[in-house]
């Protein structure tokens, strides 16, 4: 980074955490809020995007679930510090993380989701591939990967059975 | 001796940047244990496997991606 470029305004990107105790309409007003503590700031928003209701990958202040949120804007360096504070003060936000981005379009935006989406459907067959190879080989290796793939079926149903049990306990 | 296979680095071939949010992609990079594969491993250029630590890294924050397994 030059220090020309920190002179003017830059792309920044927010993406911050609702806890689950809150329905998605409370959600929806608490993102608008924090929206508004960042145009306060004097920034645009240029693009936001609401994620819904995911499961987090571990609890944070006994939540399993929240609600994500993305918010990108151009802003001052100055006003970074003080929408950081704000956030990390309310009790609305669970998390949040604000980072520097280049600026992006919307063609170019569409264009990587694409990409992203076609390298990863490409990995995935190269795993299965392998997989199989294995599997048709005679002998004593085709059990063994049978009673592998039970035991996978069962912890897949173990943890889905978690997950409802986690689910009933969030309800009470 | 040099017996690891040179790879070719993954975001060079298809042309992506590292993105903390595309955790589909970054699941690629970790083991069992949810540590970072090193780049010989991961067959990265050096460039885009600092990217890449940084990404998992942040995407750890926001609990997109545990920071251990179970």
């Amino acid at each position: 980074m030059s220090k020309s470029k920190a002179s003017g305004p830059s792309r920044y990107e927010l993406l911050f955490i609702v806890p689950n105790n809150y329905t998605e309409d409370e959600a929806k007003t608490i993102i608008t809020k924090v929206e508004a503590i960042v145009t306060e700031q004097g920034a645009t928003i240029a693009f936001r995007e609401f994620w819904g209701k995911k499961k987090l990958a571990y609890i944070i202040k006994q939540n399993h679930y929240g609600y994500y949120s993305l918010c990108e804007f151009d802003a001052e360096r100055e006003a970074i510090a003080k929408i950081d504070r704000t956030l990390r003060l309310s009790k609305e936000v669970l998390r949040h993380q604000i980072i520097s981005i280049p600026v992006v379009t919307e063609v170019e935006r569409a264009k990587t989701k694409e990409k992203q989406e076609q390298a990863s459907a490409k990995n995935d067959k190269k795993e299965e591939k392998p997989v199989k190879e294995k599997m048709s080989k005679p002998g004593i290796s085709a059990p063994r990967a049978e009673k592998n793939e039970s035991n996978k079926a069962d912890l897949k149903d173990l943890d889905e059975k978690l997950e409802g049990i986690l689910n009933a306990k969030d309800l009470l | 001796m040099n017996n690891k296979k040179q790879k070719d680095c993954f975001f060079c071939v298809n042309q992506l940047d590292v993105d903390y949010k595309d955790v589909r992609t970054l699941r690629r990079f970790i083991n069992f244990y949810m540590k970072i594969l090193p780049g010989d491993r991961t067959g990265i250029c050096s460039w885009h496997q600092r990217k890449l630590t940084q990404a998992i890294k942040r995407a750890r924050v926001m609990a997109l991606l545990a920071p251990t397994h179970k």
